[in-house]
């Protein structure tokens, strides 16, 4: 039988692993795909809680959430298109022309 | 009406004052006649107001106020008193003036000279006829900057700088007494004009009157030169001997008196009692030093610290009358004294009287001057030395027996030191330098001469109604002293005629050895020599003491204040320091403090709340 809490412990492994990804990875383009990760780890649980509540609304934040997250990604690519330029290089390790 | 100019007195040397400074350079002397002439037309005004209050009485002006406070309305009151104090400070002032033109001719620093003595001349006018406590107060603190100025005015001789410290620093302690006197005053009077303090003072508590007038008197003590503050003033005689005649023969040092007897209606017994002893043995212990020292002035200096401990005695057995009427002979034989003194040194150039025999013949009008004002010092009749201590002698033995004893024996030691210093100097055989000395210029001589009348004749006021006179000063006038018992009396002469041959015995004709008594007595000398050892306690306070608790509060001051000042500055540099190493830069640096964040924030709502 499949409860909630295996969705809720799937959702929580998969932000896990887009958090680790997020704050280990030096290129850019693999922080934004771990931050896509974590975004979906959230739908996961927001369809899940609504399946099992019986409501929409859960399901409607959910289809937003893509949206924004889909919007998030162009300007975060762009960024990154930026940077390279700039850079010839899209380590966030070297990008720290802000510290201190 | 004349008093209405009174304010006028201290205008015209204060307004001397500025012109030399700006413009004396380029006058003849320095500015001097300038001095002479605003002087004089101070002391003519001075004559003037005295002759109207002699004739109808106080003169009261409401004056003008500062910061628009009742308590600070400063104006004029010219009563007995100060017109007695008016007539010495600008009559005397006016002489020594003139007397400078001689004495300080051809100095190079003489613009100064005369800026800084007019100054003194307008503060101490201005101190005299002051009807509020804190414009006393100020003109009190301006001659004492005068007298500091005066006595460092040779300010490249160490000794003369040192000594100029010494006495700004010793009469300072007196002045903070003052100072807090006024305070006492005014917190139980609530008011400092004189005239309204003297009217409610019979209504206040003995105990804060006794508190108020022994602070006033602490004043005192200081500008008066009293024991045990005595010892800024035989210093002091490194200034000009001008200097030394005006202010701390005739009239600054006369200023303590002068508050004492301004001051009199605040007085209890209990603090007269003070008053009295503190005078008695400032008396006898300046006369029993004067007997010793071998500088000029000094031994001068000692007799004048001694006859200020006989008025302040006066005063504090009630003799009021008696007090001022020696304040006004003083003023005269003193500066006599002084300006003759000042003449030797100007022919002989040197202070120390073991330099100095046998200038009669050179010098006979300034051995005539120093001749009559030894003799009224002495206390010999008929002159004025002899009625106002006559006078003095007869409060006192009306008040208290050892005390009276302790005043005979500074009366005799009064006759012998002051013709111990006419003997050798101006009798006997003509020293070296003696022989090149010569009469001083005319400028210098009248004023002696005028100063010898005075010194002769000042006494003779007491006939004429003077003792009623400066009792109409006080409202509630402690019963006028006696006049001098025919026994009192009788000591006093027999006193002074023994001082007197004791002396020329020893100096004149040499029957007693001084040498031989010297030995005999060696123990005495050498403390006496000492000048009893206090300014070698003050001199182990001043170094010990304060020096060494300064040093120990330095510390304090460096690592606890400091430190704690310092501490915090240095915190927050080092956090800070240490705190921008978390701007890395590094975007993932900052997404794991948010993650790290929103963790904790979890914890917390999961520890307090449980019901998320």
């Amino acid at each position: 039988m499949v409860t909630v809490y295996h969705y809720v412990f799937l959702a929580a492994v998969l932000f896990i692993i887009g958090a680790y990804g997020m704050l280990s990875a030096r290129n850019a383009v693999r922080v934004l795909m771990s931050i896509e990760l974590m975004l979906n780890a959230a739908n996961i649980n927001l369809v899940a809680f609504s399946s099992y509540s019986g409501t929409v609304s859960g399901q409607a934040l959910a289809s937003f959430v893509i949206a924004v997250a889909a919007a998030e990604a162009g300007v975060g690519i762009a960024i990154l298109l930026v940077l390279y330029r700039r850079m010839r290089s899209v380590n966030l390790r070297e990008a720290v022309s802000m510290r201190w | 009406m004349v008093a209405e100019y009174s304010w006028l007195i201290p205008v015209f040397p204060l307004a001397s004052f500025v012109l030399i400074l700006l413009f004396g350079g380029r006058l003849r002397e320095g500015g001097g006649h300038l001095a002479v002439a605003a002087v004089g037309a101070s002391m003519l005004l001075s004559l003037a107001v005295i002759s109207h209050v002699v004739r109808f009485g106080s003169y009261e002006s409401r004056g003008i106020s500062w910061f628009g406070s009742e308590a600070f309305r400063f104006g004029v009151l010219v009563d007995p008193l100060s017109a007695v104090m008016l007539f010495v400070v600008s009559f005397v002032g006016f002489l020594i003036v003139v007397y400078s033109l001689g004495y300080m001719h051809g100095d190079p620093g003489v613009q100064r000279y005369y800026a800084e003595i007019s100054l003194f001349i307008a503060s101490m006018l201005s101190l005299v006829i002051a009807n509020n406590l804190v414009f006393m107060f100020i003109s009190w603190e301006l001659v004492g900057l005068c007298s500091y100025l005066l006595i460092g005015y040779w300010y490249r001789k160490p000794s003369a700088a040192s000594a100029a410290k010494k006495a700004f620093l010793v009469t300072r302690v007196g002045d903070i007494l003052f100072l807090a006197g006024i305070l006492v005053v005014y917190r139980e009077f609530g008011t400092l004009n004189l005239s309204e303090v003297f009217e409610l003072a019979p209504g206040v508590a003995t105990a804060t009157l006794t508190l108020a007038s022994l602070l006033l008197f602490g004043g005192a003590v200081g500008k008066s030169a009293q024991f045990p503050l005595h010892v800024w003033l035989p210093d002091a005689m490194e200034g000009p001997t001008t200097v030394s005649a005006l202010i701390h023969a005739a009239t600054m040092v006369k200023a303590g008196v002068y508050l004492v007897a301004r001051m009199y209606p605040l007085f209890t017994p209990e603090s007269l009692h003070v008053v009295a002893w503190i005078g008695g043995i400032t008396a006898f212990i300046a006369a029993s030093m004067a007997v010793v020292m071998t500088d000029l002035k000094r031994v001068i200096a000692y007799s004048t610290v001694s006859h200020l401990g006989f008025m302040t005695l006066a005063l504090g057995v009630g003799g009021y009358a008696a007090g001022i009427f020696h304040l006004l002979n003083h003023s005269f034989f003193k500066a006599l004294l002084f300006l003759s003194a000042g003449a030797v040194l100007h022919a002989v150039h040197s202070q120390d009287i073991r330099d100095m025999s046998g200038l009669w013949r050179r010098m006979p009008v300034t051995g005539t001057a120093f001749f009559i004002g030894a003799w009224s010092l002495s206390g010999l009749p008929p002159w004025s030395g002899f009625w106002s201590k006559d006078e003095i002698m007869a409060a006192v033995h009306s008040y208290s027996t050892p005390l009276f004893w302790l005043t005979a024996v500074t009366a005799l030691l009064s006759a012998v030191y002051i013709w111990r210093l006419f003997f050798i100097v101006f009798t006997g055989r003509e020293s070296e330098q003696a022989k090149h000395a010569h009469e001083a210029p005319l400028v210098m001589r009248i004023p002696l001469i005028i100063l010898s009348l005075g010194a002769l004749f000042s006494g003779f006021v007491v006939f004429a109604g003077f003792g009623e006179f400066v009792q109409g000063a006080l409202e509630h006038a402690p019963e006028a002293a006696e006049h001098a018992s025919g026994s009192v009396m009788l000591l006093s002469i027999l006193l002074a005629a023994t001082g007197t041959g004791l002396a020329a015995l020893t100096y004149y004709r040499p029957v007693i050895s001084a040498a031989r008594v010297r030995r005999a007595l060696a123990p005495v000398h050498t403390l006496l020599v000492n000048r009893y050892y206090l300014d070698h306690l003050y001199y182990f306070f001043a170094t010990r003491v304060v020096a060494d608790s300064a040093r120990a509060l330095r510390g304090v001051d460096e690592f606890i204040v400091d430190g704690t000042v310092n501490g915090t500055g240095r915190a927050a540099v080092c956090s800070g320091r240490k705190l921008r190493l978390l701007q890395s830069g590094v975007v993932q640096d900052y997404a794991s403090w948010v993650l790290a964040g929103a963790f904790l924030l979890l914890v917390i709502a999961g520890l307090i709340g449980g019901g998320v």
